[in-house]
């Protein structure tokens, strides 16, 4: 039994900087594990663990993506193994062709019963990887997952849905999306950091995998730096909170705010 | 009129346009789970213009596909989605009719189930994926989309030669025009998926997007039971109450439809009171369209304060109720 | 007594800035089993500086540093500006042989560490980032449990020996632990090796990185190429409070900033941010930065003492490298600390490397370590400019002199058709009208001459 965390590794757009030409700087950005990630591999190393799965982490981007360090910091939370594609041409890629590529991965791998991702990156928050994903697998996804167990064939999946949430059983192979609150992830120890410099990493070629080719062509004809409104940046003295009250509330009137 | 996709999208493309004068050929495809909530999508479907149709596929329940078939749109396909399965499970007769008819856009809500569905149109279709359109213009080869990018730092213009797929804002319900359309049922093998329990939410649904006035609750609020010093607030003010990511999740104090940010609510409302937010870029990102902001937070160093009207740098528990006791 | 624990690595170095990436760096191109702990996420995620490496002894530990690791400009220009609240008065000295051999470098350690760790990785480290040490272990020393004591703890000192670190719930052993964990430096204190620190030995700075088009940096600053300036400044940069600012300029961004004396701080209840943002909009320095964005922004405790900081640096099964050590020197025209961590780096790796050859590690066993920096050209440095701190700590140096020159040089640029005077009788003048009295000229005279 094989299960499949699928993980991005990137940067937090806080610490990037955007110009005047909206071109977006990273190079002071940390790349890391995506935030919501290490949620998805938790939830998916306690199923992997009830069912004596294997657990395989996946990532696809970049170079950088599989460096020694990144590979570690994903294995360190309790992967079995990686498999990586970094290509540079994957630099920008969009969320279909990440999705296609992290499905051809999962093909490559074989005998996959299921796939858990985080619900949505850091970077993009597009929320789209894992139905695309599960599109290019023809298996259902369920985002907003909130725990997983029972058996691959038959997984019970309790997630959130508007006004609620639900429970549900999926009989075959399936791409679950994790919320950010599903569980809260354990911080890998010290003696977790160097098992996970044992622990087998498999680089993949892009070009050795069966991605389809897209039928979109997309290309990028201009960037801006979105206007923001101007804000007042009205700094109130609150050394008499009641005054300040007052002084806020006859404020807003004047605008129009209340 | 169908034109089977088989060769892909060029081929398709060449037979649009040797059939051009017939119309009938599928401009936008919306797809829609199980609650009807597309006003938003029809609109930028319609503003598309082009001489094809605006069509919908239905994966939730027949009351759903009701609802869309008298919203204006010219086509609406149900797929018949079993008793006892989510509207997810429905996916492959969603990307089928899709794929069948194939579009110049596949246009989807933002809801867990709704995504699902786009992404299986999508995959379907090969079609590229945006998430962030700020306008769709469709020319006769490309569509072009001005998409906000890595939490809206940035727009950028993409030209797609090929079908795209857009998660946009769902909208609201769209209201009944005209007599409607026949719905066209279709099947197909459903994912073995069934709801074996829907527990209802232990808080009320909000639409924070119809509120004039919004106060978001972050960190700084120390316990739970304070919401109750935000809720008089909210009760004087006439506002709805929010709250940034961590509060709606992970704290568990209010519903995830509450939390505004990059992967939650955006709003535009009259008034935005930030109380106790820190004003992360995450979080910011989902207010920038409000008409005024005022902060409050006893850090001077916030980050939300280079982001506000009005700013009040103090305890917010003391300003709070300052300034319920003034509006009232 | 326990039989003690086979160690998990010969050594642990603690933070993965430069002194302890070269440690570490070096120890494995001896073959030694090294593991290298960093705090942050990512290596240099926690790490500050003010942004100049004196460049010419990390080239001795990676021959091709300047070419490979990424370095933003090579400085062939150093200015020293005395900045009053509507003058300036600078020494501005250029030089191309500043740059053939390269010997400063303007770095941003957001790129530098990694790079850095990069380096550790190929040379057989075992890098870990994303972890905190929650604390040393240690055991009875040498004395106490000699007994039972593997060889190399046979000496004879007492008390407690460091034998490891632990973070959660993990332990890790290790013959020597190196503390490389910056000014505020846990381990040192944590094993009882340094005191709190005196504040007018500490100050606090504040630094942001401005980008701006590489050729706006050339125009603005006189610079070709990869060439770049370096600028000291004193006076109303910071309102009187004992310090100066800085402008360094990278490859397509500024580092600007401002270090001030703690104590000098609290004395005159100032807020080092408005300090920063006084120097920052002052009429002399905002034309540099006219136009440009905030990239980065960040502030760090700086350790300033000199000579004085640098108390214990060897204990039994422990060494401290670095800004732990307190190895920073300010002589006025330089402000020097990471050629300083590269040095004790190398003298570190040198001293632990011939303690492990002889299975002592031991603080007897480790003094190599000290002895090696000692006669490094930077502990010669540490030795030579031991005055100048002190020096520094003068109030006049921030404020009086250098209005007094701007007088000075008004007298004899100000042509306001009187007819001019001898520049030493404008001087004589000019001293009167300020508070500085001729013994301070003398003395101060004098102390620079020893200090610097």
């Amino acid at each position: 039994m094989k299960i499949v965390v699928a993980y991005k590794w990137t940067s937090d757009p806080e610490e990037a900087t955007v110009g005047a030409d909206g071109v977006v700087n990273w190079s002071r950005a940390r790349p890391g594990i995506s935030t919501y990630d290490p949620v998805a591999i938790e939830v998916a190393r306690g199923l992997a663990a009830a069912t004596s799965a294997e657990l395989i982490g996946v990532t696809v981007g970049a170079k950088g993506v599989g460096t020694p360090l990144a590979a570690k910091a994903a294995l360190s939370r309790g992967l079995d193994r990686a498999v990586i594609v970094e290509d540079d041409s994957l630099k920008g890629a969009g969320q279909a062709e990440l999705a296609a590529v992290v499905a051809a991965v999962v093909r490559r791998i074989g005998d996959v019963d299921l796939v858990i991702t985080g619900d949505s990156s850091v970077d993009v928050a597009a929320k789209m990887v894992p139905t695309v994903l599960a599109g290019e697998l023809g298996w259902p996804a369920v985002a907003e997952v909130t725990d997983v167990t029972g058996q691959p064939g038959a997984l019970r999946v309790g997630r959130a849905v508007p006004g609620g949430a639900q429970v549900l059983e999926i009989s075959g192979p399936a791409v679950l999306a994790t919320s950010a609150d599903a569980t809260t992830p354990h911080v890998p120890g010290m003696k977790d950091l160097l098992a996970a410099g044992k622990k087998p990493v498999e680089h993949v070629d892009l070009a050795a995998l069966d991605v389809p080719a897209s039928s979109a062509v997309m290309t990028i004809t201009g960037r801006a730096r979105p206007a923001r409104k101007e804000r007042k940046h009205q700094l109130l003295d609150t050394s008499d909170p009641a005054e300040a009250a007052a002084e806020l509330v006859k404020a807003l009137r004047e605008v129009g705010a209340l | 009129m169908r034109c089977d996709w088989v060769h892909g999208y060029w081929v398709h493309w060449q037979w649009v346009r040797c059939e051009k004068g017939f119309g009938m050929s599928v401009n936008a495809w919306i797809v829609v789970g199980d609650q009807p909530a597309i006003g938003n999508l029809i609109t930028v479907a319609r503003s598309l213009g082009g001489d094809g149709t605006i069509a919908a596929v239905v994966a939730g329940p027949r009351a759903v596909a009701e609802t869309v078939a008298a919203s204006g749109v010219d086509r609406v396909v149900w797929c018949g989605t079993p008793d006892g399965s989510p509207a997810e499970a429905s996916a492959p007769a969603v990307a089928e009719a899709v794929a069948a008819d194939p579009p110049r856009v596949v246009l989807g809500g933002r809801n867990p189930g709704d995504r699902v569905l786009l992404g299986a149109a999508a995959a379907a279709l090969h079609a590229a994926v945006l998430t962030g359109a700020r306008s769709v213009t469709v020319g006769a080869d490309t569509v072009t989309v001005v998409n906000a990018v890595y939490g809206d730092i940035s727009d950028e213009t993409v030209e797609i030669s090929g079908p795209v797929a857009l998660l946009l804002d769902g909208g609201s319900v769209p209201a009944a025009s005209g007599a409607g359309v026949p719905i066209e049922e279709v099947t197909a093998t459903p994912y073995g998926v069934k709801v074996l329990e829907t527990i209802p939410s232990e808080f009320e649904e909000v639409d924070l997007n119809a509120a004039q006035r919004v106060i978001g609750v972050g960190r700084g609020l120390k316990a739970k039971e304070d919401l109750s010093l935000i809720e008089a607030l909210a009760a004087a003010l006439k506002a709805e109450i929010a709250c940034s990511r961590p509060v709606a999740e992970g704290l568990n104090w209010m519903g995830k439809d509450r939390y505004i940010g990059s992967s939650g609510a955006r709003i535009s409302p009259q008034l935005y009171l930030a109380v106790g937010i820190s004003g992360q870029l995450q979080h910011m990102v989902g207010v920038t369209g409000a008409e005024t902001i005022v902060a409050i937070n006893s850090d001077p160093n916030a980050a939300v304060f280079a982001q506000t009207d009005y700013g009040l740098v103090g305890d917010l528990y003391e300003l709070v109720a300052e300034i319920t006791s003034v509006l009232k | 007594m326990p039989e003690v624990a086979e160690p998990d690595f010969d050594v642990i170095v603690v933070g993965a800035g430069i002194a302890g990436c070269v440690t570490a760096y070096q120890l494995a191109q001896q073959g030694r089993e090294v593991l290298l702990i960093e705090r942050g996420e990512a290596p240099g995620s926690k790490n500050l500086s003010g942004g100049v490496l004196y460049s010419r002894g990390i080239q001795e530990v990676f021959p091709g540093f300047l070419d490979e690791a990424p370095v933003e400009r090579r400085i062939t220009r150093n200015c020293v500006t005395f900045l009053n609240a509507t003058s300036s008065v600078g020494l501005d000295y250029q030089d191309a042989r500043l740059a053939d051999p390269v010997n400063a470098v303007t770095v941003l350690r957001a790129r530098l560490d990694p790079w850095l760790a990069g380096k550790c990785e190929e040379a057989g480290v075992t890098v870990m980032p994303g972890v905190r040490v929650d604390r040393v272990l240690t055991e009875d020393g040498p004395a106490a449990n000699a007994a039972g004591a593997a060889p190399w703890h046979a000496n004879g000192t007492t008390g407690r020996r460091v034998v490891g670190v632990q973070a959660g719930d993990d332990e890790l052993r290790a013959r020597v632990v190196v503390a490389a964990d910056g000014v505020n430096s846990f381990l040192a204190r944590d094993a009882g090796l340094r005191p709190k620190d005196p504040l007018n030995h500490l100050a606090v700075g504040v630094k942001s990185v401005v980008s701006l088009p590489r050729e706006t940096i050339e125009a603005r600053f006189n610079l070709t190429g990869d060439e770049g300036t370096a600028i000291a400044v004193v006076g109303d940069c910071t309102e009187g409070v004992g310090g100066g600012g800085f402008l360094y300029t990278n490859t397509d961004s500024v580092s600007v900033g401002v270090v001030v004396r703690l104590d000098d701080l609290t004395a005159q209840q100032k807020v080092v941010t408005d300090i920063f943002d006084h120097f920052l909009a002052h009429r002399f320095i905002a034309p540099y930065l006219e136009g440009g964005e905030l990239a980065e922004y960040g502030c760090h405790l700086v350790a300033e003492g000199g000579l004085k900081m640098i108390g214990e640096i060897v204990m039994d099964g422990m060494v401290v490298v670095g800004d732990a050590a307190g190895l920073t020197l300010n002589t006025g025209l330089t402000v020097r600390g990471m050629d300083l961590a590269v040095a004790s780096a190398v003298a570190a790796a040198g001293g632990i490397g011939a303690a492990l050859e002889n299975k002592d590690t031991s603080k007897a066993g480790l003094t190599g370590y000290r002895e090696r920096f000692f006669a490094s050209y930077a502990g010669q440095d540490m030795k030579t400019y031991a005055k100048a701190p002190a020096f520094l700590e003068h109030e006049r140096m921030y404020k009086q002199y250098g209005e007094l020159f701007a007088d000075v040089l008004y007298g004899a640029f100000s042509l306001d058709t009187r007819p001019r005077r001898h520049l030493l009788s404008v001087a004589r003048r000019a001293l009167a009208h300020s508070p500085l009295k001729m013994r301070h000229l003398v003395s101060d005279g004098i102390a620079g001459g020893r200090a610097l």
